[in-house]
């Protein structure tokens, strides 16, 4: 095995470890989409009960595994109560996302514009930023891996041969 | 925290982006649109088995359309408060119907049965209809549950948005936007907020 994906491998949280759920208000998942250090960072609103944000989420986290050598980075933000806490990393770890997610408390209003005006709040939805917190798309309903691979693509590092 | 920094925020992250943003779907009735031609006669069949349109339902002092059904945990959560605020300005004039838009093929619970078993629960007085081609729904440009449309007795959209802005604790609500518009339109005054947004289920559009 080449030694960057033995790498990579070693960094994947194993699979059924639950992820890290933060529950957390716009500012702190702001924080997150805006931290330095990515190229582009994928927004997914999604909860546990969502069919649609379920089927979506092993493309979403598969894309985000085969992108973030390049400088992608996935916020996922779950809309479910609180006490679905564990529910909500159980179902992340299952897929092995080791990256921000949160549960997000808080005006929707306010969370719903940051991300984008035109959007009116329906699960699922996807938002793409790039590096410097400017937004460059919005789903508004599931995406697919090929979605997110021809428009995302673009703003990510090249991957080294 | 303080609303003038929670607006810094979001000019960081939302203006940044200047409408850069390429929305698939967006859209709804604009404020003082009337109620589509094409559906306002439609007729929904309503859970005590008759047959309604919105025209049926218009009330002297306004008409609320409320997009919203049975499985959708958004929709849950806040069904009593729609259902109360339905049955209260049912009886001050105000016309009320409540669509279940959705496709139950997608989701059994949004069926018709189970609509009604609903409306008994939960004591609506208000009729709750099915939007059986998601016809209705779509010329308002509805895409979640809950979602409510309110006409003033013009007939004109005077408030579109959700409920309220604390889906999970009813007890700590600070803004009862819909309350609010209903209280305004009933007295034949506009609602000072006119349009809010909620996170909600996507609409399960039939074909």
């Amino acid at each position: 095995m080449p030694i960057a994906l033995l790498v990579a491998s070693l960094m994947t949280v194993e699979a059924g470890t639950p992820t890290r759920v933060d529950v957390a208000e716009l500012p702190a998942i702001v924080a997150a989409i805006k931290a330095p250090g990515a190229q582009a960072v994928l927004v997914n609103v999604w909860a546990s009960w969502c069919e649609p944000c379920r089927e979506e989420m092993p493309d979403l986290v598969r894309f985000y595994r085969d992108h973030r050598a390049q400088g992608l980075r996935v916020v996922l933000i779950s809309a479910d109560d609180d006490d679905q806490r564990a529910e909500v990393a159980r179902i992340l770890g299952a897929l092995g996302f080791d990256g921000p997610a949160f549960i997000k408390r808080g005006n929707d209003m306010s969370f719903i514009d940051a991300l984008d005006p035109k959007w009116k709040g329906a699960l699922p939805a996807t938002f793409l930023f790039d590096g410097h917190g400017v937004r460059k798309r919005s789903w508004l309903g599931a995406v697919t891996y090929d979605d997110l691979r021809t428009r995302v693509s673009g703003l990510l590092n090249r991957r080294k041969r | 925290m303080k609303l003038a920094s929670m607006a810094t925020l979001i000019a960081v992250v939302g203006a940044a982006a200047g409408g850069a943003g390429a929305a698939e779907s967006a859209g709804g009735l604009a404020l003082g649109a009337k109620v589509p031609a094409a559906v306002a006669k439609t007729k929904m069949k309503n859970v005590d088995g008759k047959m309604l349109s919105i025209a049926d339902v218009t009330g002297k002092a306004g008409t609320l359309v409320v997009f919203t059904c049975n499985h959708c945990p958004f929709a849950k959560a806040w069904e009593e408060r729609i259902v109360e605020l339905g049955n209260t300005y049912a009886a001050k004039g105000i016309g009320v119907v409540l669509v279940n838009a959705n496709d139950p093929a997608m989701h059994p619970d949004d069926g018709f049965e189970e609509m009604q078993a609903r409306a008994k629960s939960r004591g609506m007085k208000v009729p709750y209809v099915v939007d059986d081609t998601s016809g209705v729904a779509r010329a308002f440009g509805a895409s979640v549950t809950p979602e409510a449309f309110l006409f003033d007795k013009a007939g004109k959209l005077a408030y579109h948005g959700t409920i309220d802005d604390n889906r999970q604790e009813p007890d700590k609500v600070k803004a009862r936007y819909l309350k609010d518009a209903l209280e305004a339109v009933a007295a034949g005054k506009k609602p000072a907020v006119p349009e809010t947004k909620g996170l909600g289920c996507g609409i399960k559009f039939r074909g």
